[in-house]
């Protein structure tokens, strides 16, 4: 059985029950004080997220303030079960409109047990998709929806059972202006070191869509990856078009999206859900485009002061520009003084991150802006421990620019009555884990060592 | 359903204390519960609202029973919802109360309005009160019937609901047959995998009383009915995908072509957005291939990209159920994987469970071409802040090294983290560099040189220490000062709070007098003395032992304690490759983050240990308070252990019977090595045994009496030479016996040592 989950809770971060909600009578008494004081008052928590206290089996997860707990006594399937919480979640804030914490839950509880009631039934999930729930919970929830007009009830899954595959989007939607809008989003993930060559690097995009269209449209999605084009040039019997494709690891898709066929013919076809949803996600690992290079030198001068210089490049195109770019550079505990010289942005000593943090709000392509500064330490004798210097962070947007190279060549859209649509696309890439080290801290072969050594020695000396 | 009770904490102002506000909650229902005015149901929402979050923060609202039924009379959806849950939570406690219920809830059932129908169905199945099943045969019996698709859903559910009730009305009601008509023939694909599930867990459950059930169990995996839910998996939802999945993973086809049909057919599941499909698409497509060798292996490069794009996306707690699986599948096929290493780099902030399967994984796919990366990446984790995910980092480093990859570089390696002067670096790169000695005798010149300069004082923690004073022993003629600072060490005797320590410092002074007697008589005396004089009974034990092995005949002696060791050639593993291949088939399940098959921590009669061995933990350390005579740490290290062997019986922990002594520290997650190094040392020194073993039969003071000592329940008898046996013999027969075979099997090698 995928997940015959006894109960599931939820708590917030002192551990009182927001909600619970038991399907199954096979987990003995009170769980969630099994859970309390085994797993939160411990420090066993950020351990692991899947853990057994006696029979039973707890998987729980943190969301914003907020822990959901699954019991299970069986030998459940742990993907299922966390796919199951993060799908949940996604339905709650769909109702509440945004935020999934613990004062929307206070505010929502009645709307939660409604809607827990019809996701999983004697612990077996049953539909989660918003489109077809909101058809019959409403917020208002006044009345229901078919007892006033038994006529023309719809069924729920009515659409399912008449179009046979078309579970999430409902017929008859009809909008004055037939717009859709794509965004893709690329996190760039990268650790790269002090001299600046990449140690690792992908990025992990995600095409978001807003649908607002009539009818039962069919929709076509044209990229530059490089198996759809080739299969294109192939069916067209025509070389393909010069221009950049790329290379995609592994793609993800949407239910909606027509597998078979991407599978056969290499086109992203689907029927779309109505309004917003994930449309797919990607993977890529060679040429990627990092929108940034980040050169830190460090000198130590003395016991008690160290010299910081950062010089960062934008590799984009002159004519874009990065928003709310941040660079966090790590410094010792024993910080006492810092002061800087910026070529651009702002940059000042946050104590409780130990951390130097620069902040441009807008950063145009193929600039060099530097940072300097001067670090004065305390010179304790209780601060034996050497620094294990943290890798230097950046968080960035990149708007119009795909650190992929992914580009929507086009978006067609199909229906019976023959409506034009608008379509808008939308590109950003963002940091994901963007790290640059200070240096290589166990190089190879002796020479390191000795640097290494003496890095170890000096802070002795410093304590 | 027992109502959650208030937990024991002290009631905060947010949480009402509950006798004032529930007397209030029934007065202002029962004014409510007659009225028709316009607007009531308002206030009753509100009031209904109050209760149910009584309910939730657990104050016990089950007295406004009789009200909240009396104002269920009301045609608002969200009122009735409110009602059903607050029924469906106290009916139980409350069998009388609930029959009041039955009216209304069976006139809903017959409501025009198919989502009162479900929604009355639903809880009436969900009263779970005995006497009641006989109002639910009928409206269930409507239900499967019913025309509207989600009434179906509900009645098949709650078919599974009455079964858990009244197994028997459910069998006499017929309604497993209807059940299996359904799921073959129903339009909604839901109400087919909701079937599928109630009809899955009835039979098993059914199985072993009944034929007929085990050949309907069977018969849920037969072509037909495999075939019929393939065929329509797309309409399924994600969830019943992974259910149909789960089942086709057991159908086992004719021929190849089938085998290849099914896989053509689920291909693109391994596309699909939803981990769990795909985890359970790669566990159909694993079991059809095992038995093709070469295809199997396509698969595992099939599903290398879907699983490695699922680890990168999605919250870290999905990343670490898809880790573990992919855990497993490196495991099993580390070369496939060999290419990708830098997949498992870890991130700076990742939560450590990540990071610790993921360095599980480096360690793993490590090969010639790959080695030198990898290894320069675990060195960057070991300045880590994050201690443990350092520790561990080490340890792969040395486990790398044990693989036999590039070994050169490795220990150069190793020997920095020495000089990193790093407590807990320190104490990791020791004992990593005593395991990699005692398989490549050829490095003892370079590591002892760096050994040697460590000064004793600052290694504090006990595994370290013992692997230090080992390779002092065992290396004695190759570092100048061996003997003195086995002198120091051992004019700190009394200091020294870890049993195991000691214990390697008797053997390590006995390997230096032989190697340098004149330097190291003093010593041994000294050494023998405190050890005679020792409280921890293995060590007076053991330096009673030598000690009279040494009156007896010295060159004997000398064979006992240092015979001509060989290397050490593989250190095995910890785990069967039978538990491994359990696992296996338990594929996307708990059995793969538990990292063991499910019957271990789902039967009862596995967890049973549990309970057991805590209960004896008690008793020991209530004995040891009683005559306070061993030192607690030693008696908690054991207890530990003992823990560890009763709950994961498979795993027989040395540690446990203290016999460590004669070879290298042992640390308790290579059990397995202590088998493979036994097996070397019982047969490196087999010349010696019979003449000794007769004679230490007596010396020891252990008749055959004793033989049973891993039993975990003699342990703190075998303390105080069962001299006051805690258990009556009866019981102690009838545990023994619960012992699995193998664990005596094992046991007869460690008699043997203790025995020369």
């Amino acid at each position: 059985m995928p997940v015959a989950a006894s109960a599931i809770y939820f708590l917030n971060l002192r551990g009182d029950v927001l909600i619970n909600r038991l399907y199954r009578d096979d987990v003995g008494g009170n769980m969630v004080d099994a859970f309390r004081t085994h797993i939160m008052q411990t420090k066993e928590l950020g351990t692991c997220p899947v853990r057994q206290i006696g029979g039973c089996s707890f998987f729980y997860m943190r969301i914003s303030n907020v822990y959901i707990v699954i019991v299970v006594s069986s030998n459940a399937n742990v993907a299922c079960a966390f796919k199951f919480v993060v799908e949940a979640v996604a339905l709650f804030k769909s109702y509440f409109g945004g935020a999934f914490d613990e004062d929307a839950i206070r505010n929502n509880f009645v709307l939660i047990y409604e809607l827990l009631d019809e996701i999983m039934d004697f612990g077996y999930p049953q539909n989660l998709s918003p489109e077809i729930l909101k058809l019959y919970i409403t917020q208002e929830g006044v009345r229901s929806p078919f007892s006033s007009k038994p006529t023309d009830r719809p069924v729920p899954n009515a659409t399912l059972q008449v179009t046979g595959a078309v579970g999430w989007r409902r017929e008859g939607l009809v909008y004055k202006k037939n717009e859709v809008f794509l965004d893709i989003v690329e996190s760039v993930n990268l650790l790269m070191s002090s001299k600046g060559s990449v140690l690792r690097c992908d990025v992990t995009g995600k095409i978001l869509m807003k649908c607002f269209l009539s009818g039962m449209p069919d929709l076509k999605l044209g990229l530059n990856d490089k198996i759809g084009l080739e299969k294109e040039s192939q069916l067209k019997s025509r070389p393909t078009k010069s221009g950049k494709t790329i290379e995609l690891d592994d793609v993800t898709f949407h239910q909606c999206v027509n597998l078979t066929r991407f599978n056969s013919e290499k086109t992203v076809s689907f029927v779309p859900p109505d309004g917003e949803f994930e449309l797919m996600k990607y993977r890529i690992t060679e040429g990627v485009n990092l929108p940034f290079r980040v050169l830190p030198t460090i000198k130590e001068l003395g016991r008690t002061r160290m010299e910081v210089n950062v010089k960062i490049k934008s590799v984009f195109g002159a004519k874009m520009f990065a928003l709310g770019v941040v660079i966090k550079i790590p410094v010792p505990k024993q910080t006492a003084k810092t002061s800087f010289q910026v070529t651009s942005g702002r940059a000042k000593y946050n104590a409780s991150i130990d951390c130097l943090v620069w902040k441009i709000r807008k950063f145009p392509g193929q600039t060099e802006p530097t940072m300097s500064a001067e670090v004065e330490l305390i010179s304790t004798m209780a601060e034996k421990k050497s620094w294990t210097r943290p890798p230097i962070q950046m968080e960035f947007q990149v708007p119009m620019f795909t650190a992929s190279g992914l580009r929507v060549r086009f978006l067609k859209v199909w229906e019976k009555s023959g409506y034009n649509t608008v379509e808008w696309v939308r590109y950003i890439t963002k940091a994901g884990s963007y790290e640059i080290s200070w240096f290589q801290l166990l190089g190879l072969g002796k020479p390191c060592t000795t640097r290494l050594y003496q890095y170890a020695k000096q802070f002795d000396v410093t304590g | 359903m027992a109502p959650p009770a208030q937990a024991h904490r002290s009631p905060s102002p947010s949480q009402p204390s509950g006798k004032g506000e529930v007397s209030d909650l029934k007065s202002q229902l029962r004014q409510l519960a007659g009225s028709r005015a316009p607007g009531i149901d308002d206030s009753k929402r509100e009031l209904f609202k109050k209760v149910i979050s009584y309910m939730t923060i657990g104050i016990d609202v089950s007295a406004v029973f009789g009200e909240m039924v009396m104002c269920s009379a009301t045609s608002d959806i969200v009122l009735k919802k409110m009602c059903y849950l607050y029924v469906g939570n106290y009916a139980k406690v409350n069998p009388d109360l609930a029959l009041l219920t039955i009216n209304f809830l069976q006139r809903d059932c017959k409501d025009e309005d198919p989502m009162i129908r479900g929604l009355a169905l639903r809880s009436l199945c969900s009263l779970r009160v005995a006497n009641l099943v006989e109002y639910l045969v009928g409206p269930l019996g409507l239900g499967l019937k019913d025309n509207n698709s989600y009434v179906r859903t509900v009645a098949v559910i709650g078919v599974l609901k009455l079964y858990h009730i009244s197994a028997p009305t459910c069998i006499d009601a017929d309604f497993p047959p209807t059940l299996k008509h359904l799921m073959l023939n129903d339009p909604d694909p839901q109400v087919v995998a909701n079937c599928l599930s109630a009809l899955q867990e009835i039979w098993s459950l059914e199985a072993s009383t009944s034929e007929e059930a085990s050949r309907e169990r069977e018969a849920l995996i037969s072509k037909p009915v495999i075939y019929y839910l393939l065929n329509r998996i797309k309409e399924f939802s994600e969830w019943a995908q992974c259910l149909v999945l789960e089942l086709v993973a057991k159908y086992v086809p004719l021929d190849s072509n089938e085998i290849f049909d099914i896989m053509n057919l689920l291909e693109d599941r391994l596309q699909h957005a939803n981990g769990a499909v795909v985890l359970s698409t790669i566990k159909v497509f694993l079991h059809l291939t095992l038995s093709m060798t070469d295809v199997h292996q396509q698969v595992y490069e099939r599903i290398k990209a879907p699983l490695l794009t699922l680890v990168s996306s999605g919250s870290p707690e999905q990343s670490y159920a898809v880790l573990s699986h992919l855990h497993i599948l490196v495991m099993r096929a580390p070369f496939i994987f060999a290419s990708d290493y830098k997949h498992f780099y870890c991130q700076y902030n990742e939560p450590s469970y990540v990071k610790k399967l993921k360095l599980e994984m480096l360690t793993a796919v490590a090969n010639e071409s790959n080695t030198y990366e990898i290894v320069t990446e675990l060195c960057e984790y070991a300045a880590n802040v994050d201690i443990p995910i350092a520790r561990e980092s080490i340890r792969a480093v040395g486990k790398i090294a044990l693989q036999q990859y590039d070994v050169n570089a490795i220990v150069d390696r190793l020997l920095q983290f020495l000089e990193m002067e790093k407590d807990y670096v320190t104490a990791e790169a020791l004992v990593l560099v005593k395991d990699l000695l005692r398989k490549y005798p050829q490095w003892s010149h370079d590591c002892i040189a760096v050994v040697g300069s460590i000064s004793s004082q600052n290694v504090q923690e006990p595994k370290a220490k013992a692997a230090l004073i080992w390779m002092l022993g065992e290396y004695s003629q190759d570092m100048q000062d061996a003997p003195y600072i086995l002198e120091s060490l051992t004019e700190n005797w009394e200091e020294e709070p870890s049993a195991e320590v000691r214990l390697h410092l008797l053997t390590a002074v006995m390997k230096c007098f032989f190697k340098r007697p004149p330097e190291t008589q003093k010593v041994l005396g000294a050494a023998l003395a405190a050890g005679l004089a020792d409280f921890h009974q293995d060590v007076h034990d053991r330096a009673l032992f030598y000690h009279r092995l040494l009156q007896y005949n010295v060159s004997v002696a000398e064979r006992v304690v240092n015979p001509p060791k060989q290397a050490v050639s593989v250190f095995a593993d910890t785990q069967s490759s039978e538990i491994k291949d359990r696992i296996f088939d338990e594929f996307n399940s708990l059995s793969v983050v538990y990292q063991k098959p499910s019957y271990m921590f789902t039967d009862k009669d596995y967890r049973g240990p549990f309970e057991f061995s805590d209960e004896l933990g008690n008793l020991s350390i209530a004995a040891e308070s009683a005559d306070n005579v061993v030192p607690a740490q030693g008696v908690e290290a054991n207890d530990k252990d003992l823990l560890l062997s009763t709950s994961e019986k498979e795993e027989i922990r040395g540690a446990t019977f203290n016999v460590s002594g004669y070879s290298a520290p042992l640390y308790d997650s290579s059990a397995a090595s202590v088998q493979s190094e036994l097996a070397i040392i019982s047969s490196t020194s087999a010349g010696s045994a019979p003449s000794s073993s007769l004679a230490i039969d007596d010396l020891l003071g252990l008749g055959l009496s004793a033989a049973p000592a891993p039993e975990p329940a003699s342990v703190p008898p075998s303390l105080k030479l069962n001299s006051k046996a805690i258990l009556d013999p009866g019981t102690f027969q009838q545990k023994w016996r619960q012992l699995p075979i193998s664990l005596s099997q094992v046991y007869l090698p460690f008699l043997t040592l203790i025995l020369f």
